[in-house]
C-alpha cells in the first residue's frame, strides 16, 4: 500500500525538526552548561597554547547566538574537531568505523527477532500455563542482566575457559594477510562473500558469535514480552473469537487471522530496541575489543577525549532518530489508522 | 478506604504467585540492606576502600572472604553489600528528581494546553528522541564523575518519560465531570490542580516510578562501567564489575559478583513490574506500554 506523499513531507519535516532538537540540546550540554568548555574539549593534559587553540576552535570568544550559528556551520562542513586520542579528524573516524557496528547490530538484530517472536508466540498460547511462566521469568532476567557483566562473563567462559570461539576483534590477522583480504563495503561478511575468500568468511562469522549473542540479549527478551503482550490482546479480539466460536483449527486462527495483525504494534516496538542495542553496542565492543563506534565512543570516554565524544553522540543521535522515523513510516504502511 | 481495598487486592495478587514472592522478598531484601549496610559489613574499611592488604589479594571464594578478596587485597563481599547502599541512593535520587521535574511539566502542560502546554511538550519530544541512556552519557562526561554528578545526568535523561505520562493522565481528568463541578463551584486553579488532578494523575506514575529503579539501577552500573559514573574507590557496583575486569583472567570472582548482584537485584524490581502489569487495572497496563513506546 502506497504512502501519500504529504505523509512523508509532513515527516521529514518533523525528522529536520527533531533533529534541529537533539543538536540544539547536545549544543546547551556541551558548550553552555561547563563553566569552561575549552578545558573540556582541550583534555586533561593540555598546555596554556592548546586551550587558546580550543577557545578559538569553539568561536567562544563570539556571542552566544553566533556560537550556535557556527557549531551549525561546523557540524554541517565537517570541521568536528580532532580526536587527541587518535589523533584523527573526529568525523573520519566515526564513518570509518560506523560499518562495523552496523554489521555487528544487524546480526543481532536478526537473532533477536528470530528467538524472540517465536518465545512470544508461545507464551501468548500457551497463556498462564508453566511455558509461559518459564519464558516469562527468563524473559524478565534477560532483560535485568547487565550487558557489560553478560559480555564479560560469556568472553570468559566461552572465549577463555572452553576456547570454543574467538572472544577479540572482527576477524585474525593472519587470516587478513595470508589471504591479502581488502575491505570494501566495510561488511567483512558481504565482503569475503563477494571476493570468495571463504577463510575470512568464516572467521570473521565465527567472531562475530558471541558478542552478537550479548547484544541480542536485551532485545530477545524485549520483543518476545512485546509479542506476548500483542498476541494475547489480539487474540481477545472478536473476530479472533468469533473464527473459534464457528471451529475453525487453532492453527489456522493463528497463523493466519492472528499473526499479521501483531506485525503493525511490533515494528513500530522495534524502534526502542534499536535505540538499546546502539547504547549496548558502546559495552559490548568496549569488551570484545570490536572496532565499531561503540569502542570508539567507550574508548573517548574512558580516555576524556571530549570532541569525540560529543561527535558519537551527536551521529548516534541523529542515526536514532533517522531509524525512528523509517520505522513510524513503516507502521504506517502496514498500518494504515495511524496518522502522524 | 477504596484505595486500601485496591492496596490489598494488588498485595494479594502478588503474594498468591510464589515467583511474585520471591521479587518482593529480593525488593525488601536490597532495600534492607541498603540502610543497615555500613553495620552490616564484616570488613567495614576494605567496604569503603581505605584498606588494603597486598599479601592476600586474589584470594578465591572461602567462608572467610565469602566473595574472595579483589587486586587490592579487599574483601569483595564487604563491597558489594555496602554497593546496595549506593545502588539504593542512585535509584532513589535519579527517580526522586525525576518526579519533581516531570510532575510539574506533564501537569501544566496538561492543564492549560495551548502554547504553553505545546511547548513544553515539545521540549520533552525533544529529550525523548535521544536514544536511551545517550544524553546521560553526554552529561556524566561534561560533569564529570562523581555521585551527585551521575545522579543528576540519569535525572534529566528520565523526567521526560513522567512529564508524558502526567501530561496524557491530566489531559484525561481535565474533562471529567467532577472537574468541571468543582470549576463551577468556583475553586481557585490552584485548588483544582491540587486537590483534584495531582492525585488522580499521580497514582500510576508513582507505581511506575517505584518500579522503574531497577533500570535506574542498571543504567547507572552501566555509566560506571565506561568510566563516566562514580569515583573510584566507591563501591558502586558497576565500578567494581569495571574493577575486576582488569584482573578476569586471574579471579573471575571480583567481576562476577558484583555484577550477579545487579542482575538479582534488577530481576526482583522488574519481576515486581511485570506481576503488576499482569493483574493491575488497565490504566496502569496502558502507562506501562507506553513507556515501553507502544501507541494505543
Amino acid at each position: 500500500m502506497p504512502v501519500s506523499k504529504e505523509y512523508l513531507f509532513k515527516r521529514t519535516i518533523l525528522l529536520a525538526f527533531v533533529v534541529f532538537g537533539v543538536i540544539f540540546i547536545t549544543f546547551m550540554i556541551t558548550r553552555v552548561i561547563p563553566a569552561r568548555p575549552e578545558l573540556l574539549w582541550a583534555g586533561p593534559h593540555a598546555t596554556l597554547e592548546q586551550i587558546e587553540e580550543a577557545r578559538r576552535q569553539l568561536h567562544l570568544d563570539k556571542h552566544i547566538y553566533l556560537q550556535f550559528i557556527l557549531y551549525l556551520q561546523d557540524l554541517i562542513f565537517g570541521n568536528w574537531g580532532i580526536s587527541w586520542r587518535t589523533r584523527a579528524p573526529i568525523l573520519s573516524d566515526i564513518i570509518s568505523s560506523l560499518t562495523a557496528t552496523l554489521e555487528l547490530i544487524i546480526i543481532a538484530f536478526i537473532i533477536a527477532v528470530m528467538a524472540g517472536i517465536p518465545l512470544g508466540i508461545l507464551a501468548a498460547i500457551k497463556k498462564h500455563g508453566w511455558i509461559d511462566d518459564v519464558i516469562r521469568v527468563l524473559t524478565v532476567i534477560g532483560a535485568s542482566v547487565p550487558v557489560f557483566w553478560l559480555a564479560l562473563i560469556v568472553q570468559l567462559a566461552f572465549g577463555m575457559w572452553l576456547g570454543l570461539l574467538p572472544s577479540a576483534k572482527r576477524v585474525d590477522e593472519w587470516v587478513v594477510i595470508t589471504t591479502s583480504f581488502k575491505p570494501i563495503t566495510g561488511f567483512y561478511i558481504i565482503d569475503s562473500m563477494l571476493q570468495g575468500n571463504l577463510l575470512v568468511l568464516v572467521n570473521s562469522i565465527q567472531h562475530i558469535i558471541l558478542p552478537a549473542i550479548v547484544l541480542a540479549a536485551y532485545p530477545l527478551c524485549l520483543s518476545a514480552r512485546m509479542t506476548r503482550a500483542v498476541m494475547i490482546e489480539v487474540l481477545s479480539e472478536q473476530h479472533v473469537r468469533s473464527l473459534m466460536a464457528w471451529g475453525l483449527p487453532q492453527r489456522l486462527i493463528f497463523f493466519k487471522y492472528c499473526l499479521k495483525n501483531t506485525l503493525a504494534p511490533l515494528i513500530a516496538s522495534l524502534g526502542l530496541s534499536f535505540g538499546y542495542m546502539i547504547i549496548g553496542a558502546f559495552m559490548v565492543e568496549l569488551v570484545f575489543v570490536w572496532p565499531g563506534i561503540g569502542f570508539y565512543a567507550a574508548m573517548s570516554l574512558l580516555s576524556f577525549d571530549y570532541p569525540a565524544v560529543t561527535g558519537c553522540v551527536i551521529i548516534v543521535a541523529i542515526f536514532y532518530c533517522i531509524i525512528n522515523t523509517l520505522i513510524d513510516i513503516i507502521h504506517s504502511v502496514i498500518d494504515p489508522r495511524v496518522k502522524l | 478506604m477504596k484505595q486500601l481495598e485496591e492496596t490489598r487486592m494488588v498485595l494479594n495478587l502478588i503474594i498468591r504467585k510464589p515467583i511474585s514472592l520471591i521479587a518482593l522478598i529480593i525488593v525488601f531484601g536490597f532495600v534492607i540492606v541498603g540502610f543497615l549496610a555500613p553495620y552490616l559489613v564484616p570488613y567495614p574499611e576494605d567496604a569503603w576502600g581505605l584498606a588494603y592488604n597486598v599479601e592476600n589479594r586474589f584470594s578465591p571464594p572461602s567462608l572467610q572472604h565469602l566473595f574472595g578478596t579483589d587486586a587490592l587485597g579487599r574483601d569483595v563481599f564487604s563491597r558489594v553489600l555496602l554497593g546496595a547502599r549506593f545502588s539504593l541512593m542512585i535509584a532513589v535520587g535519579v527517580i526522586g528528581i525525576a518526579l519533581i521535574i516531570g510532575i510539574p511539566v506533564g501537569v501544566i502542560a496538561g492543564y492549560y494546553g495551548g502554547k504553553i502546554g505545546n511547548f513544553l511538550m515539545r521540549v520533552t519530544d525533544m529529550f525523548l528522541a535521544f536514544p536511551p541512556l545517550l544524553l546521560a552519557i553526554v552529561l556524566a562526561a561534561t560533569l564529570g564523575r562523581g555521585l551527585l554528578n551521575l545522579i543528576i545526568a540519569l535525572a534529566i535523561s528520565w523526567w521526560p518519560w513522567y512529564s508524558r505520562l502526567v501530561f496524557i493522565q491530566t489531559n484525561t481528568i481535565k474533562n471529567m465531570p467532577y472537574v468541571d463541578s468543582a470549576k463551577i463551584a468556583g475553586l481557585s486553579t490552584f485548588r483544582i490542580l491540587y486537590k483534584h488532578i495531582i492525585p488522580n494523575a499521580l497514582t500510576p506514575t508513582i507505581v511506575q516510578a517505584a518500579l522503574d529503579m531497577g533500570s535506574a539501577i542498571l543504567e547507572a552500573a552501566g555509566l560506571s562501567f565506561i568510566g563516566v559514573g562514580v569515583k573510584p574507590p566507591t563501591p558502586e557496583w558497576g565500578l567494581l564489575v569495571s574493577e575486576g575486569w582488569q584482573s578476569i583472567n586471574v579471579a573471575w570472582w571480583i567481576a562476577f559478583f558484583p555484577g550477579l548482584a545487579i542482575l538479582v537485584t534488577v530481576t526482583g524490581f522488574n519481576l515486581l513490574a511485570d506481576a503488576l502489569r499482569e493483574s493491575a487495572d488497565p490504566r496502569l497496563r496502558r502507562t506501562i506500554l507506553m513507556r515501553l513506546g507502544i501507541k494505543q
